[in-house]
């Protein structure tokens, strides 16, 4: 009942080895997308950021667009949280031809609902430009595609190399648990903050919540318990909260009065060792300087039960959608095969901002070595999934997910009566 | 219309029916225009919407197709009252926020259109001065007093206090209500003073003389002259009390967005009726939200009136 991706597998072996072969298809596939310049007239894009980075990103890409078909893109950008609570009503009044969205559930969700337009004959031109992993995580629950990949991102411990090498330590060697809490140790014992940490949004502290499920259950238990399989009651979940617990003592005291930014500032000024999150932050990095961003580095999280190793990661697919109420899905269809093909993803690689690309064909040997410790963190990991607000039920993990880990960091001692609650809640919910 | 009764006994009554009869085609056209286009905009945009809102909450929905919404009964009701900790939370909040308005921010806006309507020394200035911030929505004050509090923010900046050790004005569940109701009174204060003290300026002057005459003292004055003249305002200023804590949105979601950072019943309505998280749980908070407000309202209404009558 719950999503393809994370009852799915998606193994990362069939999301890279399609890389070798897509390589050599490029030349031809770039030949057949798009072929049909000016056809689909004017359109509008719809963008889910306002900020400096993505924006210069995405209108890299609407100018090649335009450039190449002639057709003219008006470009409306929308603060992404605004964005996302007001999509329903977006979709189902007169929304942009196409806009920019999430893989996985949340794509399905609209989907099912009938408010996306069906692109599978987008990916029959530029499917050969994607593995089997991408394609699986655009397709919704009727086995039709409705989304474009554009990027993923792996979440991961972020740290800054010349702040680790004044201190002397080699985060690379951090392995497993214990490393990681003696290395956490060895920061506090420097004045400084182990573990940069934010929640006020209600959702940051989720990326953290799925790491250490899975590193202590497995891949399998935390897809079936964002799944209403297995039980938030259930022993397993408390060792989950009770690992949280002994990192709590590292953290910033003020999790709950930072967003997400706000944590990345303590890394950026070197207040904190290492900060939990998701790499798309390398462009708020670049846009402080080229310096800040080379000196930028990930490693996966650490291992606490070998039985898992360290063989799952929350790596989120970003990319495009068309509107089923778009004035001109024919545009929005043409204009999201050109940013899947490698003609539009050059194209938003050329403005210098920072992307590791879903498409095959980004040359991996371009990749600097922040991107490469992204690829590293993907390879080492054997299962994907997407993110907890993007793996569960909408209306489970904002409301009420969201609220009740804020409610663990004020008071952590709470947490058999907090996950109590959450299946609670979860059993109340609408049937489907 | 055509009333039996004779006309002298109820002359009053027959005057209105005569004058009642008079009304031209011309002026019942008019009339109905007049009447009739605001009625039937107030019953689609307001009340339609309202008994929706009533209906849904008795249904499971993902506020999209019309088709799918289901007959859940009380179930959503149930979940908030024994399944949903943090409608207890946010009832607490503006709990909280009522008695604080009701006991500190409206009475210390009545003050101050008190000592203002006297004429203290640089009463314009104080005037102007306390009405400023009631220009502004409460999303601007959010805006502002976000710059000024917030971890990387003007205060802390002052203070010398990096991120990390910043004083945390809104994380901080034992004083961030309290950060927040003071921002919120900042505007409220003046918004009370300026009824008030509009209420004032219209009490007779020849009301005080007298009860000066008579002996009172300032505070009796007040309390047994001037106060119970300005009734209406009275009134007003309650209602507007009870609504302004109650319907508390803005600037809390300025501040919080719809994370349940400090919970109250107008972000839980937002947050489980916006976006994709939508179900009808949001329509049955914005029941229980409206019920909290009409209940205190009408019934201090209905007992007011009482009291006029007999």
């Amino acid at each position: 009942m719950l999503n393809k991706i994370t009852g799915h597998e998606v193994d990362r072996r069939l999301l890279l080895k399609g890389a070798a072969a897509g390589g050599l298809g490029i030349a031809g596939a770039t030949m057949l997308a798009g072929c049909a310049p000016g056809a689909a007239g004017p359109l509008t894009f719809g963008a889910r950021t306002v900020d400096e980075s993505p924006t210069q990103q995405l209108q890299g890409l609407v100018a090649a667009y335009t450039a190449k078909t002639g057709n003219e893109v008006a470009y409306n950008a929308t603060e992404s949280n605004a964005f996302q609570n007001n999509l329903s009503q977006y979709l189902q009044g007169t929304p942009d031809d196409c806009f920019q969205w999430m893989a996985g559930y949340r794509m399905q969700f609209f989907a099912e609902q009938g408010l996306l337009e069906d692109i599978s004959d987008v990916w029959d031109d530029i499917g050969d430009q994607y593995s089997e992993g991408y394609k699986i995580a655009s397709t919704g629950l009727d086995g039709k595609q409705y989304f474009v990949p554009q990027s993923w991102y792996p979440w991961g411990l972020h740290f800054r190399k010349s702040m680790m090498a004044e201190i002397g330590m080699k985060p690379e060697d951090i392995y497993n648990w214990d490393d990681f809490m003696s290395a956490l140790g060895e920061l506090k014992g420097q004045g400084l903050i182990g573990l940069a940490s934010a929640d006020k949004g209600g959702w940051e502290a989720m990326g953290t919540f799925d790491i250490l499920n899975a590193r202590i259950n497995g891949y399998q238990f935390h897809v079936d318990l964002l799944g209403g399989r297995e039980k938030w009651t259930d022993d397993r979940v408390k060792e989950v909260f009770r690992h949280w617990e002994m990192m709590l003592p590292y953290q910033n005291t003020n999790v709950l009065d930072l967003e997400w930014d706000g944590a990345m500032q303590l890394l950026l000024q070197k207040q904190a060792g290492f900060f939990m999150n998701g790499s798309w932050f390398g462009g708020n990095f670049l846009e402080q300087s080229q310096e800040d961003y080379d000196d930028l580095m990930i490693i996966p999280f650490p291992e606490i039960n070998p039985d898992n190793g360290r063989d799952t990661v929350d790596a989120p697919v970003d990319g495009f959608c068309v509107a089923k109420n778009g004035g001109n899905p024919d545009g929005g269809k043409d204009f999201i095969k050109f940013a899947g093909d490698m003609e539009g993803v050059q194209a938003m690689l050329d403005t210098g901002v920072p992307m590791t690309s879903a498409n095959n064909g980004q040359d991996k040997s371009s990749y600097d070595a922040f991107q490469n410790a992204q690829q590293a963190v993907m390879d080492e990991a054997k299962y994907i999934t997407q993110f907890l607000d993007r793996d569960t039920r909408p209306d489970f993990a904002g409301p009420i997910v969201g609220p009740a880990f804020q409610s663990w960091f004020k008071d952590p001692s709470s947490t058999d009566s907090i996950l109590e609650s959450l299946q609670s809640q979860w059993d109340a919910l609408a049937p489907l | 219309m055509s009333s039996a009764a004779p006309v002298e006994k109820k002359p009053v009554r027959a005057k209105k029916l005569k004058r009642r009869r008079t009304f031209s085609r011309a002026d019942r056209l008019t009339l109905g225009v007049f009447i009739g286009i605001p009625t039937f905009l107030h019953v689609a945009l307001v009340w339609f919407p309202a008994f929706v809102t009533i209906y849904l909450s008795f249904t499971y929905w993902t506020g999209i197709h019309i088709g799918d919404i289901q007959w859940a009964g009380l179930a959503n009701y149930e979940n908030i009252f024994f399944n949903t900790p943090i409608f207890w939370d946010a009832l607490r909040v503006n709990v909280v926020w009522l008695v604080w308005f009701g006991v500190i921010a409206t009475p210390l806006g009545i003050l101050l259109a008190y000592q203002i309507d006297r004429e203290i020394r640089g009463h314009t200035f104080y005037q102007s001065a306390y009405y400023l911030p009631v220009v502004l929505s409460l999303a601007v004050i959010g805006v502002i007093w976000n710059f000024l509090l917030r971890p990387d923010g003007l205060v802390n900046g002052l203070l010398g206090l990096e991120i990390s050790e910043a004083v945390s004005f809104f994380g901080d569940d034992r004083y961030n209500i309290w950060v927040i109701l003071t921002m919120a009174s900042w505007r409220h204060i003046g918004y009370i003073m300026l009824l008030y003290l509009a209420g004032l300026k219209a009490v007779d002057a020849s009301l005080r003389e007298a009860s000066s005459i008579d002996g009172a003292t300032e505070w009796q004055t007040f309390k047994k002259v001037v106060f119970p003249a300005m009734k209406p305002v009275n009134i007003i200023v309650i209602v507007i009390t009870i609504i302004e804590s109650l319907r508390a949105f803005d600037l809390i979601y300025i501040i919080y967005g719809s994370s349940g950072g400090l919970p109250i019943l107008g972000v839980l309505v937002f947050q489980n009726i916006a976006g994709e998280g939508a179900s009808m749980k949001g329509a049955a908070y914005a029941v229980i939200l409206f019920l909290l407000s009409i209940v205190p309202i009408v019934s201090y209404l209905r007992q007011q009136f009482k009291e006029d009558v007999s």
